[in-house]
């Protein structure tokens, strides 16, 4: 495994720790170049994306107040932009070399939750989740760029 | 017609066996109907600006004149409002302003383009045959150049193309050591005095930009020249290059091939790093083949501008009708994805915009041709007049939501100017902490545009004059902080300083306001800023348009007229 690289290319994201963590343990890195190591990312942001639509639809299928029910469905909406449209074309524009498709893509996953975030007037049982695809998001951007 | 010898030999090199390679079935590409129609209530499609009735586009692509009509092609998905599945789109026009659509011109149909077709440029041969040269993904994901000529050349629209069988003539590989990943966006080529054509591909070694330079004789062998045409350290990928000369002292344009002492050359990048196209001016030494700035250019996103706001992998071509050089730009969604893909479309290409050479040299005009101004509907006319510090009015009588406006500012009071800070180099920050609502002196002046009429929404188009080091400073800002309520859209500010001495010059500001974008023109066209936004209440007819002094300072309106705008046919 390629620390250095890993290291170095963590230090260019807004979160070091996390891009660290993540990329340490997964043993794809080992043999990743940088573009390697962002698809590593893109893939995580994905596998995020894809546990928070099941916990959606888990909460969905309990007994709900409306306004709760109204967030949870639009949230399931937004997340299915990022599994359907964003992971997608940032691993096309990754893998043909035209990186900004890629970057935009994994910033907009970010908007995508963080829009999720706000469609609760009062308490979110997603903000955990939220504040982790963001997080990852912002990471995945970082290494594009 | 009689045929020349020369186009002779070309289709014979195009052919090369005498087999010519006909297209793969393209059911994929014909499916149109797959995709499931966008919602009917669409606020936010432009009127005037090109766009397919849906789908997702990108960069202009082969722009031309041909036969007195002039093409247009462009990146575009045919399955939906995202990046993919990229083929060129193809519509024509005999103004730029009204467009028929056509059949796809070039989609995924060779091992050298099957996971692929992307941005590309045409070039007018000798003898008057279009041909295109565009990037291609091969099986490996590599980036490759390739070649498509008209199947028929008495068809004036062009529908149809076909590939040479030699694809791709340019090729990333280990003696090269292109980066398979870099390597795309060929620009029109130019005839040298020796005879050679000669292009520039944009590539990148680790940060430096490169625009990697190709000649050929015959336009199907290329051989890469030893150096590039230029490069630049830090600056990343470079995209979409375009590289032309400008006449001096013209606003007329010129074929891309014109040399001698009447020329200056721009060499233009799309940054991949920025997302913003730069260019600068400088000359051409054809014996060593290499570009070379004038003292005072910068090469890099701080440099200048075609736009300073939204607007990318432009390209320019030369109108040979009207003896102008056009530019196209790309100008994306400011909205999110989620969005996109609910109104079914993502992207517009911005008006045509002539361009020339300043008279100072140091920097391009840009103004919308004046084809645009057909449809200008009633126009609304208002007489000289005060427009005191803290006062605005509407300007009525028009569809502000779809409108071309022009206003001049005299200002009497320079002495009143705030001093500007040494460390304010950055217009776009500048601009970002002193938005509309900040006050100042001498300013903000300007328009608001696509308004609420409780103003909880506007797109604030503005100046502000300062005191500089030896001069007055004019700093020109699209605010589009509160352009809309919907938080999920990007509200950045743009801002960029305006090269107008208001001592001895009017200050000059038009706004193209279309639907979901202000497309602004400050000093006559020395600065261009597009913004795209996305009003929920400032829709339609419920969207007003002002003239606004926020500055403490009186400013002179000297003139202001607003026309509404009709809608154009654009498919």
């Amino acid at each position: 495994m390629d620390v250095r690289l890993i290291e170095q290319t963590c230090k260019q994201t807004p979160l070091y720790d996390v891009c660290v963590s993540i990329l340490k343990s997964d043993s794809r890195s080992s043999k990743a170049d940088v573009t390697g190591l962002a698809l590593i990312m893109v893939d995580v942001l994905k596998a995020k994306a894809t546990g928070t639509t099941n916990y959606i639809k888990t909460l969905l299928r309990g007994n709900l107040k409306g306004d709760v029910r109204r967030g949870l469905s639009s949230c399931a909406d937004l997340y299915n932009t990022v599994l359907e449209a964003d992971i997608p074309v940032a691993i096309e524009a990754l893998q043909k070399g035209d990186p900004k498709f890629a970057e935009q893509a994994a910033n907009d996953a970010g908007i995508e939750a963080r829009s999720c975030e706000s469609s609760f007037s009062g308490h979110s049982p997603l903000t955990e989740s939220n504040k982790s695809v963001q997080d990852v998001s912002s990471v995945a951007a970082a290494i594009v760029r | 017609m009689a045929i020349s010898p020369a186009w002779l030999v070309f289709c014979f090199l195009f052919l090369g066996h005498g087999v010519v390679e006909l297209e793969a079935s393209h059911q994929v590409y014909r499916d149109l109907k797959l995709s499931s129609s966008p919602p009917e209530h669409q606020p936010y499609r432009t009127s005037f600006h090109f766009q397919p009735p849906k789908n997702w586009i990108n960069d202009p692509n082969g722009p031309m004149i041909y036969r007195g009509l002039y093409h247009l092609l462009y990146q575009y998905n045919t399955k939906g409002a995202t990046w993919g599945n990229i083929v060129w789109a193809h519509s024509t026009s005999t103004d730029l302003v009204n467009w028929t659509p056509h059949e796809p011109a070039i989609y995924p149909s060779q091992t050298s383009d099957i996971n692929g077709c992307w941005s590309g440029s045409t070039t007018i041969l000798p003898w008057g045959t279009p041909v295109i040269l565009y990037t291609g993904i091969d099986p490996q994901n590599r980036q490759v150049q390739n070649m498509a000529m008209p199947k028929n050349l008495s068809d004036p629209y062009l529908r149809e193309w076909v590939k040479s069988p030699k694809n791709p003539l340019m090729a990333p590989t280990a003696a090269n050591q292109i980066n398979v990943s870099s390597f795309r966006d060929p620009t029109t080529a130019w005839l040298g005095p020796d005879g050679s054509w000669r292009l520039i591909v944009g590539s990148k070694r680790y940060s430096r930009g490169l625009a990697i330079l190709y000649r050929s004789k015959d336009f199907f062998h290329w051989v890469k020249s030893q150096h590039p045409l230029h490069s630049a350290e830090g600056t990343g990928m470079w995209e979409c290059p375009d590289f032309f000369p400008v006449l001096i002292n013209s606003k007329l344009g010129v074929d891309t091939s014109t040399m001698g002492p009447d020329v200056k050359y721009v060499l233009k990048l799309s940054l991949d790093d920025t997302k913003h196209d730069y260019y600068t001016v400088g000359t051409y030494n054809i014996d060593k083949d290499i570009y070379i700035p004038d003292k005072g250019q910068v090469d890099g996103d701080s440099g200048l501008r075609y736009d300073y706001g939204k607007f990318y992998a432009s390209k320019t071509f030369f109108d040979s009708a009207k003896n102008r050089r056009i530019l196209w730009g790309w100008i994306n969604e400011s909205s999110s994805v989620n969005d996109d893909i609910k109104k079914g479309w993502a992207g517009i290409q911005a008006i045509p915009r002539a361009l020339w050479l300043d008279i100072s040299q140091k920097q391009l005009v840009q103004w919308p041709i004046r084809e645009i101004e057909k449809l200008r509907g009633n126009e609304v006319r208002l007489p000289k007049q005060v427009l005191k510090g803290g006062f605005s009015f509407e300007v009525s009588g028009v569809t502000a939501s779809q409108a071309d406006v022009e206003v001049s500012f005299g200002i009497s009071e320079l002495a009143k100017a705030e001093v500007l800070d040494p460390s304010w180099k950055n217009p776009q920050a500048l601009c970002s902490k002193k938005g509309a609502l900040v006050d100042g002196s001498l300013g903000p002046f300007g328009v608001l545009a696509l308004a609420s009429k409780g103003m909880q929404e506007y797109t604030a188009v503005f100046f502000r004059i300062f005191k500089g080091h030896d001069k007055y400073v004019v700093l020109m800002c699209s605010d589009q902080s509160r352009s809309s309520l919907n938080n999920n859209n990007d509200k950045t500010t743009y801002g960029a300083f305006l090269n107008v001495d208001p001592v001895r010059e009017k200050l000059s500001l038009r706004c193209l306001i279309d639907h979901s974008i202000v497309e602004s023109f400050g000093g006559e066209g020395k600065v261009c800023i597009s913004a795209r936004v996305y009003p929920t209440l400032a829709i339609d007819d419920k969207a007003h348009l002002h003239v606004f002094n926020n500055g403490t300072q009186n400013v002179q309106i000297t003139a202001l007229s607003a026309w509404s705008m009709k809608k154009a046919r654009i498919y």
